[in-house]
């Protein structure tokens, strides 16, 4: 039998680099890089449709035809592999004339209705039929239209999602929207139907596309098909001018454009402005819908003064006159340390570092905060939890771990860009996920493993990995000397059963936590928001000793609000890091003696009536802080409030003196984002009605008070710049750290786990009101499993009451997709249902029942 | 629940044999089809909920293939071939042929809710031509004798 | 659950010749039985294979004997199985292609209906080539019989240890699943396939990756037509020198031809390749000349994609060859014979609906072209053509031709640039007169 002598030669070494000629210029890209990305790097432009950066290429629409010598067909230069030695052309006579015949083929069936287009004047059909099509059709048939009828509707636009408008005719099928919503987003509500040339890009059947990133679809649609309700037939694009700005409700700082019009000083859309390092180019529908805000109807206009109980008008100088007044007051008769500062962390430094030094120079208290959304906050700087949140981070690396853990955090509602990034890397890259969650969230279907604890058992959990790896050696017995002492749980498998998880699964895990390349650990906000964070962070220190993650990758929790590092980089906490405690000195000059005390021990202090006076900027404690018969009393007590924001809030209306904040939008501002990278988001238009910026709301009260807090801008310029560049992570502990794993109490009364959170289309108080963020989600739901909905005998819709020991609310049944065990999770976002009534601030876990409503 | 517990059943089967749970939309497309006769957006969120496959990647599928009506069909699904061989051999006059025997137009479906009449592309039976398909089986080198005494059949069975 | 009544397909007429392998018991009305295949010496190859030869050896035997894809391209199949990846870490598939769509073609349904355990035998043996474990063969929805006649060989096949765990003692585990499609010509197209094998729609997908790098759930994938898995174990049974002596030196073996349209006996014929396509078509053994004593107008000889022959071209050997040399292909050897009262312009009309019916829509020139051509022709057809009509066309198919992700687009234009340019006259005939010139007297009776 004649056999093939030839054997396998050995793969010669790949050069990790590859040159080649585009256009007669010789180039050197790194393997693997496309033909027209090394054209588009060399500036040489290619045109396209169906390419995206940030997805996998189809190579459908064939407009970005080159000719590579050697081949004998017009290669697609979007999914053609760059190699060595070869020879482009971008523009020769083939290459014009095959891009001429796919815009003669996709006109052909095209309405050519651009004068009635909103996309006019940024559409790239239109844009690249100038370019390389020509003027006259050869297509002299009716053109295909999807008409009025039972299924397909009609020559018009439909709507197929809360803010999205879509006309088929104009689609062209790039498939870019589809492909986006599931290779990026992981979302399954918009399709492509049909077949050939009938094929429809369409919501799905019975669906609206409502997904929290829906707005990206509209943005990348290189055609008139998809536009959305915000921006759609309000101005023509090229009225706008852009402003440079960040999204204010996220920790990420996702780059963005303000488009707006200078000579009416309006705001008329937000879209993304691609940063690799951040956002990838996709922004969270909160983000793109968000900046409504600024424009609402309802802004609060002037400065309002409490007369006879009742708040009215009042010009800047009168209420800073009594803002003065007053303080002086309380200061004189009770003393500054009773005077407490709350600042929202999404504001600007200038305003945060303004606050800090009014608070501990002016004032002469360290009563100051910005963590207004946590209950029962460490008591001293050093806390485990102050370590895991000072714990340097860098959004990008996440692309390029390898094992990826998401513990305690529902990603997608906290950290919507880092939750993208987390489909890329397993999309992309095929990274290991694994998500720990009391709940189990939206993430979990790209989890290798999607563990559910039981809530309330954070440190258990964290026991039981480090115990495995510990009993089962998988790491240096030098590393493990020393653990078990320091934990309460005898053994993984004890602590893993407390945790009520499988060891097995916890084994795979910490396997990949011992055995990963590059490593990304992120906690969330449902262990900042717990009562009991201490223990679980400090398990999370003996993990990261343990598994030496920090020198194989990352391990942090990610910082919720668009500038809370930039509080803690200026020292906006009672307990400043050491560093920055340093520089603050030096610029202040001095540092209060007094106690300090955390956002909610001012509030314990306020119900003791033993902090009077409160200045509060751009917060809403009262329905943000987990606790809100608490936070209301401790405000009610108070002799004198100052609260600043855009809008009245439950807050203001306890207010003796309000005073209108401006927005993000309205000044010029800088904004250190979870990386410790500072962004500046640039005034789009001038301050609305009255507003000011909170510095200078602050500098107006230094001055009322005849205090400056500034000699110049300059001052504050240098003397943040100093602070900032201080070092304000804090080291890992030397040791191993004692966690005593408390069991959780349960109830059965209240029988069900709460979780309170932001809605994914929603962040903070302001949301609400954007309007087109109302019209995905404008009122609260518990969100729960279907079991536990049928168990209540309930539907989607249906009304339920939730009922804890201190309150209840009434809210519709949302059946979640993800849920999957007997907890319910309700939004913050919406102050017609203050949910956060029903949490007690010292509860571990709190607990409702819940009863369907009759109807 | 329109797809009954045996299907629900074959459909899981299915799911077994292929290491990417996707795999199994047009296996489990053909066991409601199959039951039903036609699908429907129901059937897609029934069949997403046992396999726990995204509802738009089913009804995405579903609208690709021809093999799938969204309507109810008649007892007979009548599907002729209009294709070249077939064509060459006469298939549009067959066509013609039933349009008048049934009193209906392609398309349409007799008011006895029993035939309904179609055209469809190669069916692979192009030496044997003209050929159609009632339902599941083929029927070959057709004749009008043979059209009359099948149709006859048909409706004797009904 | 049955849906099918038995088998009532009729029996394509068969010839016999000295050649004839994968035909020799089709007529055999219990061949599809497990045991009266084992009996005709089924399943020898497989064991031999599974049990004394090793990968490269059955691949060496494959490439030596010369065998080429019978799915349309041709291409040879040992050099294919060659490309999978001896090293990669992931599982590798063997898919056995039996969408059969390509208008004219019917003989892998006759080959998976009357021979089944021949159809997974040669399967069997591509499966250990390249090392999978899991084999798929992916046939037409429409197929009801094929399919349940598929799937009761596969469960006799496992019964009788030629499938499963340890086949033979072997150590070798192999799977096979049977797919049903939903009805798409595109799904024949190896890209599409794996989509639509995936749980996709049938869209093609842009190469490379080249299946058998990164195919079924992006690991290396073999795609082979049923025919061509149907010939490898007569080879490992024969040897490969045994194959090379059919044919012609480039093109050996046997290939089966689904001969239809306007001859007197039309059916799937099992020839050597080289054979002569005036004989398949006059002789009385095969073709039997044209219907009702009518003249040759034009042949199609590899499927509805391939370019026509008009009569003084039919004096051609069957191979992939000389069909190229006489500006056409071998294709999916479905020859589709037309009459002399058969129009030009109303065949590709017929083509050409299909093709824009079979679009998968994914790639512009495919998707718009194939629509727009589809109009042109049929007005010209109804004559309606204006003036520039015929070269419009013509330079349309050129936009299209080589433009598209996969050959459908390739397959709509071919016909149609070769009826033009065949043709010339009869296309401008009807614009000139706006009517049809031919008869089209196609009537069943
Ligand atoms: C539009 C199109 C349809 C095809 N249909 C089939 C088919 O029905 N059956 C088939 O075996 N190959 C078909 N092919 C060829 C396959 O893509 C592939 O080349 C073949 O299955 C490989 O098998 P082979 O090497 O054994 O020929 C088609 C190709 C194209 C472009
Ligand atoms: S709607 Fe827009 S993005 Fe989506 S396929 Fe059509 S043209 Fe492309
Ligand atoms: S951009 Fe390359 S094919 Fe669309």
């Amino acid at each position: 039998m004649a056999t093939d002598a030839k054997t396998d030669t050995a793969a010669p070494a790949r050069p990790a680099t590859v040159t080649l000629t585009i256009d007669g210029q010789e180039v050197t890209v790194p393997k693997g890089t496309t033909v027209l990305e090394a054209a588009l790097g060399m500036g040489i432009q290619i045109p396209t449709f169906c390419w995206h950066p940030k997805l996998k290429s189809v190579g459908a629409c064939r407009m970005c035809y080159v000719e590579i010598e050697k081949m004998p067909k017009l290669a697609v230069s979007c999914a053609t592999e760059a190699v060595d030695g070869m020879v482009v052309h971008t523009d020769s006579d083939l290459v014009k004339r095959g891009r001429k015949a796919i815009i003669e083929f996709i006109l052909a069936n095209h309405p050519l209705d651009c004068p009635t287009c909103d996309k006019g004047g940024e559409c790239d059909l239109q844009n690249l039929t100038y370019r390389h099509g020509i003027d006259d059709s050869r297509f002299d048939f009716m053109k295909m239209r999807f008409t009025e009828g039972a299924e397909r509707t009609t020559f018009d636009d439909v709507r197929i999602g809360p803010e999205i408008v879509l006309n088929r005719n104009r689609c062209i099928l790039c498939y870019k929207c589809v492909r986006a919503n599931k290779e990026a987003f992981g979302e399954y509500d918009l399709g492509a139907f049909e077949r050939g040339n009938i094929t429809e890009i369409n919501a799905a059947p019975g669906r609206e596309v409502e997904n929290p990133f829906s707005g990206n679809l509209v943005q990348i649609c290189p055609v008139g098909a998809l536009t959305n309700s915000d921006w759609r037939y309000k101005i023509r694009v090229w009225l706008t001018k852009q402003a440079r700005s960040i999204c204010p409700f996220t920790g990420s700082g996702a780059n963005t454009l303000l488009w707006k019009e200078d000579h009416q000083q309006k705001i008329f859309r937000c879209t993304a402005r691609r940063n690799d390092d951040i956002d990838d180019g996709w922004i969270a529908d909160v983000t793109r819908y968000g900046y409504q805000y600024v424009m609402a109807e309802d802004r609060l206009q002037t400065p309002l003064v409490k007369k006879d109980g009742k708040q009215v008008k009042a010009s800047w100088d009168e209420a800073l006159a009594l803002v003065a007044k007053r303080l002086r007051e309380v200061d004189d008769n009770k003393g500054n340390v009773c005077i407490g500062g709350l600042i929202a962390p999404h504001l600007d430094n200038k305003s945060l570092y303004a606050f800090n030094k009014f608070m501990r120079v002016t004032i002469g208290a360290n009563n100051v905060d910005h963590r207004l959304d946590y209950p029962m906050l460490p008591t001293d700087g050093n806390s485990a939890f102050s370590i895991l949140a000072s714990r340097p981070f860098t959004i990008a690396d996440i692309d390029t771990s390898d094992v990826i853990v998401s513990f305690a955090s529902d990603m997608l509602k906290e950290h919507p860009n880092e939750y993208l990034r987390m489909r890329k890397a397993s999309f992309f890259r095929q990274a290991k996920i694994y998500t720990i969650d009391p709940y189990a969230v939206k993430n979990s279907d790209i989890a290798s493993l999607d563990v559910v604890y039981t809530p309330g058992a954070d440190e258990a959990v964290i026991n039981a990995l480090c115990l495995a790896a510990a009993e089962d050696q998988m790491v240096d017995a030098a590393r493990i000397k020393g653990l078990k002492e320091k934990l309460s749980h005898k053994s993984a498998a004890d602590a893993a059963k407390a945790a009520g998880v499988d060891l097995d699964e916890i084994k795979v895990i910490a396997r990949a936590l011992a055995n990963g390349k590059k490593i990304t650990f992120m906690a969330g906000e449902l262990l900042a928001r717990s009562s009991f964070r201490e223990a679980a962070a400090a398990a999370l220190a003996n993990l990261n000793r343990l598994f030496d993650i920090d020198s194989r990758g990352q391990m942090a929790r990610l910082a919720r609000f668009s500038n809370s590092r930039g509080a803690e980089k200026l020292g906006l906490s009672p307990f400043p890091a050491p560093a920055v405690k340093k520089e603050l000195e030096a610029a202040f000059g001095s540092w209060p003696a007094s106690d300090a005390l955390t956002a909610d021990k001012m509030l314990v202090q306020m119900n003791k009536e033993a902090i009077n006076a409160a200045i509060v900027i751009g917060a809403n404690p009262i329905m943000l802080y987990p606790d809100r018969e608490f936070a209301r009393e401790a405000l009610e007590k108070l002799d004198f409030l100052v609260v600043c924001d855009s809008f009245e809030t439950a807050t203001t209306s306890l207010a003796d003196v309000v005073l209108p904040l401006a927005s993000f939008a309205e000044y010029t501002g800088d904004y250190i984002n979870m990386e410790g990278r500072t962004q500046t988001a640039e005034a789009a238009i001038k301050p609305r009605f009255q507003s000011k910026p909170a510095y200078e709301i602050v500098s107006l009260i230094a001055q009322a008070l005849e205090k400056p807090l500034f000699k110049s801008d300059v001052d504050c310029g240098t003397e943040m710049a100093k602070i900032l560049a201080a070092d304000h992570v804090l080291p890992w502990p030397s040791g191993y750290l004692e966690v005593a794993g408390e069991p959780v109490a349960t109830s059965e009364e209240y029988p069900i786990p709460l979780f309170v959170g932001d809605d994914p289309h929603h962040s903070g108080h302001l949301t609400e009101k954007a309007n087109s963020l109302l019209n995905f989600r404008g009122e609260a739901y518990a969100e729960m499993s279907a079991e536990l909905a049928a168990s209540l005998d309930v539907r989607n819709g249906d009304s339920v009451r939730v009922e804890s020991p201190v309150g209840k609310v009434i809210v519709p049944v949302r059946i979640s997709d993800w849920i999957d065990t007997p907890v319910v999770f309700i939004p913050r976002n919406f102050s017609s249902t203050p949910v956060t009534s029903l949490l007690m601030r010292k509860e571990r876990v709190n607990r409702v029942k819940i009863t369907k409503v009759a109807d | 629940m329109i797809l009954t517990e045996e299907s629900v059943k074959a459909i899981k089967e299915r799911l077994k044999q292929y290491p990417q749970r996707k795999s199994v939309i047009l296996p489990a497309l053909t066991i409601a089809y199959r039951q039903v006769g036609h699908l429907s957006d129901e059937i897609y969120q029934e069949i997403s909920r046992v396999t726990k496959v995204p509802y738009v990647e089913i009804a995405e599928a579903a609208t690709f293939y021809t093999m799938f009506p969204k309507e109810p069909r008649g007892k007979y699904l009548i599907q002729v071939c209009h294709n070249i061989s077939c064509a060459l051999l006469g298939a549009d006059s067959l066509i013609g042929y039933l349009e008048e025997k049934l009193g209906i137009k392609k398309g349409e479906t007799t008011p006895d809710n029993l035939f309904t009449l179609i055209s469809v592309e190669c069916l692979g039976s192009c030496a044997t031509a003209p050929m159609m398909q009632i339902n599941y089986d083929f029927y070959e080198n057709l004749t009008r004798e043979k059209v009359d005494a099948i149709l006859e059949e048909l409706k004797a069975k009904a | 659950m049955s849906f099918y009544s038995p088998v009532i397909t009729n029996a394509a007429e068969v010839a016999r010749s000295e050649s004839l392998h994968l035909f020799r018991y089709v007529e055999d009305p219990d061949q599809y039985k497990v045991e009266t295949f084992e009996k005709h010496g089924g399943y020898e190859a497989w064991k031999k294979v599974v049990t004394s030869m090793k990968p490269d050896q059955v691949i060496a035997e494959v490439k030596n004997s010369g065998l080429r894809g019978r799915g349309g391209a041709g291409f040879p199949t040992g050099m294919k199985w060659g490309f999978v990846p001896k090293d990669s870490p992931k599982a590798r598939y063997l898919i056995c292609n039996a969408d059969e769509s390509e208008p004219g073609t019917c003989k892998d349904r006759v080959i998976m209906e009357r021979d089944p355990h021949a159809v997974i035998e040669g399967m069997a043996i591509g499966a250990f080539a390249i090392g999978c474990h899991r084999m798929f063969i992916y046939i037409r929805g429409e197929f009801g019989h094929c399919i349940e006649r598929m799937e009761g060989a596969v469960k006799e096949a496992y019964t009788r240890g030629h499938l499963g765990k340890n086949v033979y003692g072997s150590g070798y585990d192999l799977d096979m699943v049977v797919h049903s499609g939903g009805g798409a010509y595109i799904c024949g197209e190896e890209t599409a396939l794996l989509n639509s094998l995936e749980g996709e729609k049938g869209l093609s997908r842009i190469r490379p990756p080249f299946p058998a790098i990164a195919g079924l759930y992006a690991s290396p994938t073999i795609v082979n037509n049923v025919e061509t898995l149907a010939a490898v174990p007569h080879i490992i049974n024969r040897g490969a020198d045994w194959y090379k002596t059919m044919g012609t030196e480039k093109s050996a073996g046997s290939k089966i031809f689904s001969l239809s349209g306007h001859v007197k006996r039309p059916g799937n014929y099992e020839v050597p390749l080289g054979f002569s396509l005036k004989t398949l078509i006059y002789d009385e053994k095969y073709g039997a000349g044209i219907r009702d004593g009518k003249k040759l107008k034009a042949v199609i000889p590899g499927g509805a994609s391939t370019p026509f022959l008009t009569p003084d071209m039919v004096d051609v050997g069957l191979d992939y060859e000389s069909l190229q040399s006489v500006g056409s292909m071998l294709g999916s050897g479905a020859i589709i014979v037309l009459d002399e009262d058969t129009c030009i312009v109303w065949t590709i009309m017929k083509l050409i609906h299909f093709f824009r019916h079979e679009s998968c829509g994914k790639c512009t020139p495919c998707r718009e072209g194939t629509g727009w051509l589809e109009q042109l022709v049929t007005r010209i057809e109804h004559g309606e053509g204006r003036p520039g009509d015929i070269d419009k066309i013509d330079d349309l198919c050129g936009n299209i031709l080589g433009r598209t992700i996969c050959p459908l687009g390739d397959a709509a234009v071919m016909p149609i640039q070769s009826a033009i340019k065949l043709f010339r006259d009869e296309w401008q005939y009807h614009i000139d007169h706006k009517k049809c010139p031919c008869p089209n007297n196609h009537e069943f009776k």
